[in-house]
This record gives C-alpha cells, structure tokens and sequence, in this order.
C-alpha cells in the first residue's frame, strides 16, 4: 500500500517537476530572444510566459466567453457524432449486410484528411453555429464507430456459450456482454476524437466565423505584436480545451470501466 | 490484430485508429486448399460480394449526388455543392498544378512524420529507460495531442517563416505523441521472464533494448506510423489553410474563398487518394517488415 502510494506520488512528482521545469525553460529562452539574441518580434515568438499568464487574468471573461462558445458547440458535435457512431457499430454488428456496406467506407476514412472538409462545410452550410457541431459531429463519428464495433466484436466466444447455455435472449446478449465489453473500445474512440473535435470548431471559426475562441485567435493575431499576449493567451486556451475534452473523457472512462488492467493500481494485461 | 489492446488506456488504442481489419487471414489460404470445390467457389462469391457491394453503394451514391437528389433535400446550389461530373472536370482541367501541389504538400508531411516520430521514439526509449522521469515526460507528450493544430499554425509561421519549415514543424509536433505513446507501449509489455531471464544472463540495459524492447515495440511503431500518416496529411493541410503560397491546403482555402467549390473539391478528392495510398504504403512495409504479428 505505502509503496504503492509513493509510486503514484513520485509519478506526479516527477510529472510536476517537468511542468516546473518547461516554465522556467520557456521564461528562459524568452529572455534570450529578447536581450541575448534580440530577435526580431521576441514577444511574439515565444512570450515570457508569466505576461501571458497575467493577461490571461485581465482579459478572463472574454476569453472565457469564447471559449465556452467553442466548447459547448464541439461538445454538441462530439455527442451527436458518437451516438452516430455508436449507432452504426451496433448496425454493423447486428447486420453482415450493413457491415460490408459501411466498414470499407468507415476505415477508408481514417486515412483521410477529414479537417480539410471544414471550409467546404462552412461554404454549404454558410451558418457557423451549424457548421462546427456538423465537422465536430463527423470527425467524432468514425473513430468512436470503428473502436466501438472492435470493441463489440472483442467479447470472448466462451462467454457467448456460457449466455447460449442460460438461454438468454438477444438483448440480454447484448445488454448484459456485449455493451459492457464494447465500453474500453468505445472510450479509446472517444479520446481520439475529443481534442479532434476541438480543433474542427476552432478551424470552421478561423474560417471567418463570428464568435469563438478561433476568431479571437485571428484578431489578436492581426493587431501584431501589441497584441501578442492575448494571442498566446488564446492558444494556450486552445490547449487547453483540447486538454480538457480528453481529461473528461478519461475521467468518465475511469468511473464507467474501473475493471480495466490500466486502471489497476499494477498495471498488467493479467 | 492485437487482441489483447483493445482494453489500452492511452491516447490511442494500440491498434489505434484504422488498425480494424486491416490485416487479412492468414489461415485462409491453407483453408483454402482442404476444402471442397463447390465450398471454395461460394467462399470465392462472397468475397466478390464484399468487394462489389461497397464499391455498387459508392457508385449509387455518387450517381444520385449527380441527378442532383442531395440538392432537392437540402435545398442546395450547384455553387454551394458541385456535381461529381463538375469535379472530375476541374480535377482534369488543373492535372499539373494539383500533381506538383501534392508533391508538395506530401514532402511536408512525410519530412514532417518522420521527424516527429523519430522524436517520439526517442522520447519513449528515455521513458523506458528512466521509468522515473520518464513517467512525466510522456505525460507532458501526450498533452501534446490534445492541442489543437491549428493554434500551432501561427506561431510556427512566426518562428520558421512561411516556407516549408513551419508546415514541417506543424506536422512534426502533430505526430510526436502517438509515436511516444505507443512505443512506450510496446517497450513495457514486454513478457516478464523474457526479461528476468536476460538478467540472468547478466544482460547490459542497452542488450536488453538492442534483442527485446525494440524488436518487441516494432508492431506498436507501426501502428503509431499508420495513425501518423493521417495526421501528418491532416497537419499539412490545415498549416497550408494560413499564410502559404502553394500545396493542397492552400489551393483548397483559396477556391473557396474565391468561390471555386470544384477545385476546392479535386482538392479534397486529392488528399483523400494521396491519404489512402500514404497509409497503405505504410501497412505494405509493415508486412514487410514485421514478421512475426503480435
């Protein structure tokens, strides 16, 4: 136990002694664009981090107002795509049929570049609000339908005669074990998808939207250098946001699934 | 498949994203051999059937996206939504301009990926090698991910200028982390008396790298690889959406601008075969490479 806990504490020890250490390199590095190397627009390259950090404060309601735009929208977009996507898992596990139709289209998507379908979205759908659930919506779906139906196609043969020998129906099958074993698959999915979900609505905002953390990104960075602060400021909001999306997730993925091996206080696959 | 990986807490599942039935049976043709003729000859049909009904959905669809059925139902313009036949026609009309953009756009994503993977396997050997400090580190690596790409575009381009360089460093920060994660990954599942017994053959920390982690992280290289692929396209383009004169992305944001939805559709077209050919480039040399699958 007592080993145990100072494992757990020296791994986020050593986490914040990283963090600690990347802020006091940053501020360093900093100060030598600026009076070493004296490069030109120092601020705007890298900023001294506690300036960002101090306009983060006096400029905390805007930014929170827009960013709270851009996560609510892409919140929306993330769960209308993963139910989609939960969705056509459960069709395709269902029906052969609809499972040779879609899978090839579904993995084929993968390999695509689906980002760059936000400025055409933004182009047919001409309403920002729309267009960032809408990309938000497709980039979450075939991640969260592929990991989903690995999932469900993961549940042991053993455990299928077992539910066989009790005469359980359908459903039952499905309720009681192949939902459950379909719930990591369907987390993995969902993390890939949440801080990409993100980045599409701030990427349909860039494309001339009016609110959002995006467009606050674009002014700032038009104003030039005296506006350089706020401009990391929205960055690093950005970051975060798409750092939040995942922690959540993660978060919900540990109260839904707590009998996974990663979650055990020793890891193991056994 | 890596059965056993579905059940991965990280970033990525180490099959990670498009891993799903990507690798054949391998059992089939030996099966193949001891059944009976008329047994073979349906098994034959359905495979053509798994070809043709995907390919016969696809062409159904285009062919109703021709006769202009998703512009009754969603009420929309030739100008908002071009005709396939529209597109093919741009795509042949602009042949060179999209071939040398994709060249282009293609070295900054490959010059990228390989760069950030090479970062993120050299984080993961520090990771493996260090537990300690490497704990945090990935941690801080895998953050990485989360970050959206394009807040990287404008302070890539304020460092590297808008050449190639900054699209390069855009793509190479995109695909940092998921080599890192499942790299460590594969470093640290190796099998205990594997280990123990290296030790007891007094092996250095650098053999038991040089004959077990590495060869054991070789499948969960790959699979990062793959994932990286479209990122790494994803990366590029989106970089070249901003302040760029030339590729894909660039292309692809100025005709819409312009209000040339046919072009910005080849382009979209482009990137989606450039996208599908890097990735089964990627799983051919996977085959080629990696013997044994875990």
């Amino acid at each position: 136990m007592r080993g145990q806990r100072v494992l757990a504490n020296s791994r986020l020890l050593s986490a914040a002694l990283w963090i600690v250490g990347l802020f006091l390199l940053w501020e360093l590095i900093s100060w030598i664009l600026l009076h070493v190397v004296h490069a030109t627009l120092a601020q705007s390259k890298l900023p001294y981090l506690h300036e960002v950090l101090r306009a983060f404060g006096m400029n905390g309601q805007t930014l929170l107002k827009e960013g709270g735009v851009t996560f609510m929208n892409a919140g929306m977009g993330f769960l209308l795509g993963a139910a989609a996507g939960v969705l056509l898992a459960v069709l395709m596990s269902v029906s052969n049929w609809i499972e040779q139709l879609a899978f090839p289209y579904a993995v084929a998507s993968q390999m695509i570049p689906i980002l760059g379908l936000a400025p055409i979205l933004y182009g047919i759908v001409r309403d920002e609000q729309i267009a960032r659930i809408l990309i938000a919506a497709y980039i979450t779906f075939f991640p969260v339908s592929l990991n989903m139906l690995r999932g469900l196609r993961s549940v042991h043969p053993s455990a299928y005669e077992l539910m066989r020998a009790h005469a359980a129906k359908p459903w039952e099958v499905y309720l009681k074990l192949k939902l459950p074993a379909a719930l990591p698959g369907l987390f993995g999915g969902l993390k890939i998808a949440a801080p990409l979900a993100v980045t599409g609505a701030i990427l349909v905002e860039l494309m001339g939207a009016q609110h959002g953390i995006g467009v606050m990104m674009l002014r700032n960075l038009y104003y030039g250098p005296s506006h350089a602060y706020l401009f990391w400021c929205t960055v690093l909001l950005g970051a975060l946001l798409g750092l939040l999306s995942y922690g959540l997730i993660g978060m919900a993925e540990r109260l839904l699934t707590p009998w996974q091996p990663a979650f055990r206080r020793k890891g193991g696959e056994r | 498949m890596k059965g056993n990986s579905v059940t991965s807490a990280d970033i990525r599942t180490a099959s990670g994203a498009g891993g799903v039935g990507s690798s054949p049976m391998p059992a089939k043709s030996a099966a193949d051999r001891s059944m009976k003729p008329e047994r073979r000859q349906r098994r034959s049909f359905k495979a053509a059937l798994r070809i043709a009904l995907p390919v016969l959905a696809g062409l159904l669809f285009v062919a109703l996206w021709e006769l202009k059925l998703f512009h009754s139902l969603f009420n929309l313009r030739t100008y908002q939504l071009p005709l396939p036949s529209a597109i093919a026609q741009a795509m042949a009309d602009n042949r060179s301009l999209l071939a040398s953009y994709t060249g282009y756009t293609l070295s900054e994503a490959v010059l990228g990926m390989l760069a950030g993977s090479a970062i993120g396997f050299i984080v993961a050997l520090c990771a493996t090698a260090w537990p300690r400090w490497g704990a945090g580190s990935l941690l801080i690596v895998a953050s990485f991910n989360a970050v959206p790409i394009v807040a990287l575009a404008p302070i890539m381009n304020l460092w590297f200028g808008d050449g190639i360089g900054s699209r390069i460093a855009i793509v190479t920060v995109a695909t940092m982390a998921a080599m890192a994660v499942n790299a460590h990954k594969g470093m640290t599942m190796v099998d205990p008396l594997a280990l123990d017994f290296m030790k007891s053959c007094a092996a250095t920390k650098l053999e038991v790298f040089r004959y077990l982690r590495i060869p054991a992280s070789l499948p969960y290289v790959f699979t990062a690889l793959k994932i990286n692929t479209t990122a790494g396209m994803i990366g590029a383009i989106v970089g070249e959406f901003f302040y760029s004169s030339r590729g894909l992305g660039y292309l692809l944001s100025n005709s819409i601008k312009v209000a040339k939805m046919p072009i910005g559709w080849s382009c979209i077209t482009t990137a989606a075969i450039v996208g599908i050919l890097f990735y089964l480039f990627m799983e051919f040399l996977e085959r080629r490479l990696v013997k044994r699958h875990v």
